[in-house]
């Protein structure tokens, strides 16, 4: 609406409401700015609490000491794997799952459909999940972390009934023309849903790169470790690492500039697909209507 | 008989008809079955004395025991406790923030600076929880966390939050708020966009001002939306973050923060304990269970329409 | 060209029937309409010879060969979709060459052939288009486009043109009548509108609640109807439809409708009746203003006139039932059509229906 035709309470009322969200704002964004701060900041400046909002003493030091660290490379190459392996591997069983059970000559549709979507609401839980790995030799494997999390019913109903949405018409008409299942699903269906099949794409992706409980639970072995995990080792141990922060002492670096640098090198990637998680989550939120 | 052979011979046509829906739909089933229907079947282990040597099924049976050990186990009685209270606060407070979110923006006449807020209240929810909590480390620590030196430079002294089990409750539901409060107000924005703007054209011509529209207009016609976030959140009272507490707490703040979750995973998965863990972890999904049913069975009363 | 057969096609979902037991021939090249109202079953049975709904008894029979256990690409049959289905993704080359790359036709082939169909279309100039950007016209012809280049032995069109505005619609019946005067391919064409039915059938097909009402041309169905219902359903506005006591008043058959006395045809299922309760059937065009020879006069109360240029219609009321009369307007001038209070009827152009099976009672033609 014209501002120009608010009164002058209206004004004030517009003027409290963009205040009160703009702070909430700024508090949203402010600790990603301190953290950036810190981690080009140098260690002493951190120490002595000096740095608030832009960098003191600005310096790479941080930053050379994680990159140099060959554990943090071998992180980072596994986050890789586990994310596009994983989401690989989620979109190789969601889509055609979700075809399948979009398709009304699909026998026993409803039992099918029930038993993915009993799982949102019964769970057997962490412990068994964690036997039945183990008990499937999956524990400290890639392999394990990618097919263990491939799947999830939110992912499938939602494709579902995206799928559910195209109409009839579109089969109906490439089964005459002579298409069988796999070439509806590959020549009409995953064109004709390219948002949808984007938006489940950005989930999996965002919910892989930041996965942690469960690689930290299933992984033993270090070499395997995604990012996430790693930083967590990195805060844990560095605390108490007499070592550590006595070679801090005449370093450019602290232990806060140090773990900074890791959290903004793990952010970074996801700062850079967030316009298209922006573009998509919202088509993606109007499409969970979750329904049976 | 007769009927039988046709009922066989339908249906193996339909299979050798429609054979490509089914292995289509055999990965997806395989794995619901493998990874989340498995565990239910281990579930039993709750009632039994489980020994790895022996494993699942040749496990004896114990029946209710290790509910009966639970339930004469404070730390168990903690747990449930600090759940809820964590959930009721969390409702208390996480709740309202994001409809407040989403009616402030829908207030904004600039395109840019509502794009621009959004953009950055929605950007937590895609940062990981290890982030998160780093985030919150750094935030509050004691010696350089910027809080603390704020509190110094006003002349109080530095509090070491995360050791202090009075300051979890708050600095978990603060997180929490400032995590997800934005990203939740896609739900009402999108519902405060399906207003007919007829209503707001009309209510001007009848002279409302902002304050009135908000109040009488926009907050009534997304009240269904709030009645059915509402009903999920108490559905899902049992569900906290515990990737966050598990990140966050130590043994000085077990007091406030230890939660079922994190119990199960103490017994569990660093103590190995598995049954008792796993008696912990069923009964807080069979009542998870009834809640959501419940909620489910709500819904549809209130509002006609059924969550799924 | 092969002609279709049904017999006794069925339709059953679970307990209920929509289509019960149909028996129909078309002849080879022969243009059919199925025309019914919604839920008739008639989107049912052009699904059926399809191959989109399986049949629960009876048999279809394109040709010689039973096809009810053969696979809808295998029946070399071809459908219209009521919104086209076409492929928002692909441009109108692809959506119209989609069938022909899923039977891997050869590729020079295929080109071939889209430019032929879209030569015969006019669709030439639009072929690297994207769907979206088509008129509604245009889409259409795309549909059917997608449908002609495979030669199918038959069409199938299921209410191909109910998508667009009017003007467009008359534009397009044409041109599907023009297209089959061509291709002179058997087609089968299911639509809810009479007109469209009358327009454009060889023979049409009346269905109702899963049965076949009437089969026949187009004059057939207008002038015999066999039924109440296939008189009230054809004719454009529909057959009025009076209850009405016949007595054979010495060798002469007189209706009594209100407190008129109206002259039937000589109908002999009526001869010697008396007091027998029957519908009288007028079709709107066939009432006169002015008394003839053999007319008799039937006194109404007017309630409206609805001028539509050359011709006007007359809402009026005999004996409390709703009875419209079309009427020619005198060079666009109305105002003698303002004062009727009595219409005059010709014997010969009453129908006479059986007031408890509504079906028709021997008309004076065939009599």
């Amino acid at each position: 609406m014209n501002m120009n035709l608010y009164s002058r309470g209206d004004k004030f009322f517009a003027i409290c409401i963009m205040v009160l969200v703009g702070l909430f704002t700024l508090s949203t964004l402010y600790p990603f700015i301190y953290i950036a701060a810190v981690s080009f900041s140098s260690g002493f400046a951190v120490t002595s609490g000096q740095v608030t909002i832009v960098p003191i003493d600005i310096t790479f030091a941080a930053y050379d000491r994680v990159l140099s660290d060959p554990m943090f490379w071998n992180a980072y190459k596994n986050t890789f794997i586990y994310t596009f392996g994983g989401t690989f591997v989620s979109l190789l069983i969601i889509i055609p799952g979700a075809y399948a059970l979009s398709r009304p000559q699909l026998k026993g549709r409803r039992f099918w459909n029930f038993m993915v979507a009993f799982t949102m609401w019964f769970n057997a839980g962490m412990i068994p999940f964690f036997l039945n790995m183990r008990d499937l030799g999956l524990l400290d494997s890639y392999f394990g972390i990618i097919i263990g999390f491939a799947c999830n019913a939110f992912n499938i109903i939602l494709l579902r009934n995206f799928f559910e949405g195209i109409p009839d018409s579109f089969t109906e008409a490439a089964r005459m023309d002579g298409a069988n299942d796999f070439q509806v699903l590959w020549k009409v269906f995953i064109p004709l849903s390219k948002p949808a099949i984007a938006t489940i794409t950005l989930f999996c992706i965002v919910a892989r790169w930041n996965g942690f409980f469960w690689a930290m639970v299933l992984l033993q072995d270090e070499d395997k470790l995604p990012l996430q995990v790693y930083l967590r080792r990195v805060i844990a141990e560095l605390t108490d690492d007499e070592e550590f922060v006595s070679s801090t002492v005449n370093a450019l670096y602290s232990f806060e500039t140090v773990t900074a640098a890791i959290m903004v090198c793990s952010i970074v990637p996801i700062l850079m697909i967030y316009p298209f998680i922006q573009k998509y989550f919202n088509k993606g939120i109007m499409l969970g209507g979750v329904k049976e | 008989m007769q009927n039988i052979q046709q009922y066989t011979s339908r249906i193996m046509r339909h299979i050798r008809a429609e054979w490509q829906l089914y292995l289509l739909l055999a990965p997806t089933i395989i794995w619901f079955i493998v990874f989340l229907y498995v565990p239910m079947y281990g579930l039993q282990i709750a009632f039994k004395d489980y020994s790895i040597f022996k494993g699942v099924a040749a496990s004896p049976w114990v029946g209710l025991e290790h509910f009966y050990t639970l339930f004469e186990s404070e730390q168990f009685m903690r747990a449930i406790k600090n759940t809820l209270i964590l959930s009721g606060y969390n409702l208390l407070f996480g709740f309202p923030m994001p409809i407040i979110l989403a009616l402030g923006f829908n207030e904004f006449t600039k395109a840019f600076f509502k794009r621009t807020a959004q953009t950055v209240v929605y950007l937590p929810h895609f940062i990981s929880t290890v982030i998160i909590a780093g985030i919150v480390m750094s935030v509050f620590s004691p010696s350089v966390g910027v809080v603390n030196l704020l509190l110094v430079q006003m002349g109080f002294d530095s509090v070491y939050f995360l050791v202090q089990p009075e300051w979890f409750r708050p600095i978990f539901i603060g997180t929490g708020i400032w995590q997800e409060a934005g990203f939740t107000s896609i739900v009402f924005l999108a519902a405060i966009a399906g207003v007919n703007p007829s209503l707001y054209e009309s209510a001007l011509v009848d002279g409302a001002n902002r304050w009135q529209m908000m109040w009488r207009i926009t907050l009534p016609s997304i009240l269904p939306t709030i009645i059915i976030m509402l009903i999920i959140r108490i559905g899902n009272i049992l569900e906290v973050g515990f990737e966050l507490i598990i990140l966050l707490y130590q043994p000085s703040t077990y007091e406030t923060a230890d939660v079922i979750s994190t119990y199960v995973y103490r017994q569990g998965l660093q103590n190995a304990q598995y049954d008792l863990a796993a008696a912990a972890g069923f009964f807080n999904a069979v009542v998870a269970f009834v809640l959501v049913l419940t909620a489910n069975t709500i819904s549809k009363r209130v509002t006609k329409t059924s969550l799924w | 060209m092969s002609g279709v057969s049904l017999s006794k096609m069925t339709k059953r979902y679970g307990i209920v029937e929509v289509v019960r037991g149909i028996d129909l021939e078309i002849k080879p090249q022969e243009f059919v309409v199925l025309v019914g109202p919604s839920g008739c079953g008639k989107s049912t049975t052009l699904r059926m010879i399809a191959g989109l709904e399986e049949i629960s008894d009876g048999t279809v029979k394109i040709g010689d060969r039973v096809i009810n256990e053969v696979a809808p690409k295998d029946r070399d049959v071809a459908m219209v979709f009521q919104n086209y289905a076409l492929y928002p993704h692909l441009s109108v080359f692809e959506n119209i060459a989609f069938g022909l790359r899923i039977r891997k036709v050869d590729k020079k082939v295929i080109t071939q052939s889209v430019n032929d169909v879209a030569n015969t279309l006019g669709l030439t100039e639009y072929l690297e288009r994207k769907p979206a950007d088509l008129s509604g016209g245009q889409r259409q012809r795309v549909a059917m486009g997608r449908a002609i280049v495979r030669h199918p032995k038959i069409f199938l069109f299921d209410e191909p043109l109910s998508n667009l505005d009017a003007k467009l619609r008359t534009q397009m019946r044409a041109e599907i009548k023009r297209l089959h005067k061509r291709l002179k391919v058997t087609s089968i064409y299911v639509t809810h509108d009479q007109i469209e039915a009358m327009t454009l059938a060889d023979r049409i097909v009346v269905m109702n609640d899963g049965r076949i009402e009437q089969i026949g041309t187009p004059m057939e169905l207008f002038n015999n109807p066999v039924n109440t219902f296939v008189a009230g359903f054809i004719g454009s506005p529909p057959m009025n439809q009076l209850n009405a006591i016949v007595n054979d008043v010495d060798g002469r058959l007189v209706a009594k409708v209100g407190n008129s006395l109206i002259t039937l045809p000589k109908i002999k299922a009526l001869a010697n009746s008396s007091n027998r309760e029957v519908i009288v059937g007028i079709r709107p065009e066939h009432v006169l203003l002015q008394a003839s020879a053999t007319s008799s006069p039937i006194a109404i109360e007017l309630e409206l006139v609805e001028t539509l240029g050359s011709e006007a219609l007359l809402h009026t009321q005999i004996a409390k039932t709703p009875f419209v009369v079309k009427a020619e307007t005198r060079f666009g001038d109305v105002s003698h059509l303002d004062k009727v209070t009595t219409l005059h009827i010709e014997p010969d152009l009453i129908k006479v229906f059986d007031a408890d099976t509504g079906m028709a009672l021997a008309t004076a033609i065939q009599d």
